[in-house]
């Protein structure tokens, strides 16, 4: 067995991943349609006591719990392939490292926070909203390290200067790409309403659909490179 | 792209071809990239903090409800504006904590420390910084919300933020026992010393979860004034200290070179 092949082991755990992130989207009421940040206390307590509602935030807040942190086992296999690039330093690997662990936490945080709001419906509504507040802020607003690990992963392709680079230079344009569609969200709270506002077309529909997009292609980058790598080490062996 | 290092002509004048240059030929390029970021962070950090959001200095401890209410009412804009610019570049602090952990990659020391040092900070970002802007951000979301609530964020904010100690404590204790441990001479042995001076910090800061006024209190004397008199010695020394190791950086793995003395 290759070291490589453990490797495509956690490769194919992300299409579970994805599967379950799926089902936690559709699953979350939430999320369809995206809350409205106008709703006042009552409103937003009425929506959490609703039995309809009730069952469904918690088991797709259980299953965020569970599965949200797997994204960490593919953002690692990235830095696996930033290692092997034509870099003097392993300081991109490091930055992004640092980023696959400072980004999952930050959902974690925010599904807690919804599931801290749903504990006790019957509590006061201002301490319903409070939660639903900070729920919302930290998973909408905190796109931080997702913007920078997008472009530690561009800068260290450009800097991956050998004959035949880890990635095409494409990955790396696409990244920004991302980037820059992710990155409005983090004025999520500048606004109740409008594009910014979390249920707005930026700070929602694009930012949600930017990773998602992340997602498909870098999994099929990853996918591809990693086979390729593994027939290389055949060839060698 | 391809040419030889002697065939090079020097860098152009302009700014923006210096740049160029420096991105094609300079093989520090990746090191110069995250100093310059972490220059950059500090440098925002600064007016975010003191001048958009009003939160260094920080606010009193003992104020009422109707006091703290007015207190975000006053920064109400700051606040929102301020932390999102915080929220899009926290990934920033990825490069200052990788480019300390290199310089312990440098050092003669087990990688173990570079490791400690890239896990410790990572976290720390959420406690340290996040947290509070987040609780603040929320706080200012909605000026209508019940002032015991707005009040209970108020302080959840400003002790997140002056009583996050420990990730500091432990991450700068390393980077010192890593400083001491070093034959390769990367900083010099001040530095070393330096760093139990910002780690003292983090211990003199702790009667702040207990006293909400005097020297103590989260904007007293010596819990904020000194601790950040400290702290931005320390940041100016490191960052000065980081950029020397940029300079003498040979790619090798024994002692470092001394910076030419310049006649």
């Amino acid at each position: 067995m290759r070291k490589v092949d453990g490797e495509i082991i956690l490769f194919w755990a992300l299409p579970f991943f994805a599967l379950m992130w799926i089902v936690i989207f559709f699953l979350f009421p939430g999320f369809s349609p995206p809350m409205s940040p106008t709703m006042s206390a009552e409103q937003v307590a009425a929506f959490y006591r609703d039995p309809e509602n009730l069952p469904r935030i918690r088991y797709s807040m259980i299953m965020f719990n569970w599965f949200a942190v797997g994204i960490v086992t593919f953002l690692t296999l990235i830095v696996m392939q930033m290692k092997r690039m034509a870099h003097r330093t392993p300081i991109l690997a490091y930055c992004y490292l640092g980023c696959s662990t400072g980004g999952p936490v930050l959902f974690f945080l925010a599904d807690l926070f919804w599931l801290m709001a749903a504990f006790r419906p019957e509590r006061d509504p201002q301490l319903t909203q409070l939660f639903n507040d900070l729920a919302w802020v930290t998973f909408t607003g905190q796109v931080g390290f997702m913007v920078a690990q997008c472009v530690f992963l561009a800068l260290a392709i450009f800097l991956d200067r050998q004959a035949k680079p880890i990635f095409q230079r494409w990955v790396a344009h696409f990244n920004l790409i991302i980037a820059a569609a992710v990155a409005p969200a983090a004025f999520v709270a500048t606004a109740l309403t409008g594009p910014l506002a979390w249920d707005g077309l930026l700070s929602f529909w694009v930012r949600n659909s930017a990773i998602a997009l992340w997602l498909v292609v870098m999994a099929i980058v990853i996918g591809k490179t990693l086979y390729k790598q593994r027939a290389e080490e055949v060839a060698a062996a | 792209m391809s040419a030889v290092a002697s065939e090079l002509a020097a860098p152009p004048a302009s700014l923006v071809g210096r740049i160029g240059w420096h991105w094609k030929h300079n093989p520090k390029i990746e090191l110069w990239i995250m100093w310059w970021a972490m220059v950059c962070f500090y440098q925002l950090f600064g007016v975010v903090f003191a001048l958009m959001t009003r939160v260094m200095p920080p606010p009193a401890p003992w104020w009422d409800q109707a006091r703290i209410v007015q207190w975000f009412n006053d920064n109400h804009y700051g606040l929102l504006w301020g932390f999102g610019i915080i929220f899009l570049v926290a990934g920033i602090t990825a490069s200052m904590n990788a480019l300390i952990a290199y310089s312990m990659t440098r050092m003669s020391v087990s990688r173990a420390f570079s490791y400690i040092y890239v896990a410790i900070y990572s976290l720390a970002t959420l406690p340290g910084m996040l947290l509070t802007a987040i609780f603040l951000t929320v706080g200012a979301l909605r000026p209508d919300r019940d002032p015991a609530v707005i009040s209970w964020l108020y302080d959840a904010s400003f002790t997140a933020f002056v009583g996050t100690m420990g990730v500091f404590l432990i991450g700068t204790s390393v980077w010192m026992l890593a400083v001491l441990l070093d034959k390769n001479r990367v900083f010099p042995l001040w530095f070393a010393y330096l760093n139990i001076c910002n780690l003292l910090t983090e211990i003199v800061v702790a009667p702040m979860w207990i006293f909400k006024e005097g020297p103590f209190a989260w904007n007293g004397i010596i819990a904020f004034w000194v601790d950040t008199l400290v702290f931005v010695v320390y940041t100016i020394a490191f960052i000065t200290l980081l950029r020397r190791l940029i300079v003498r950086e040979d790619f090798g793995d024994g002692p470092l070179p001394e910076l030419e003395q310049r006649t």
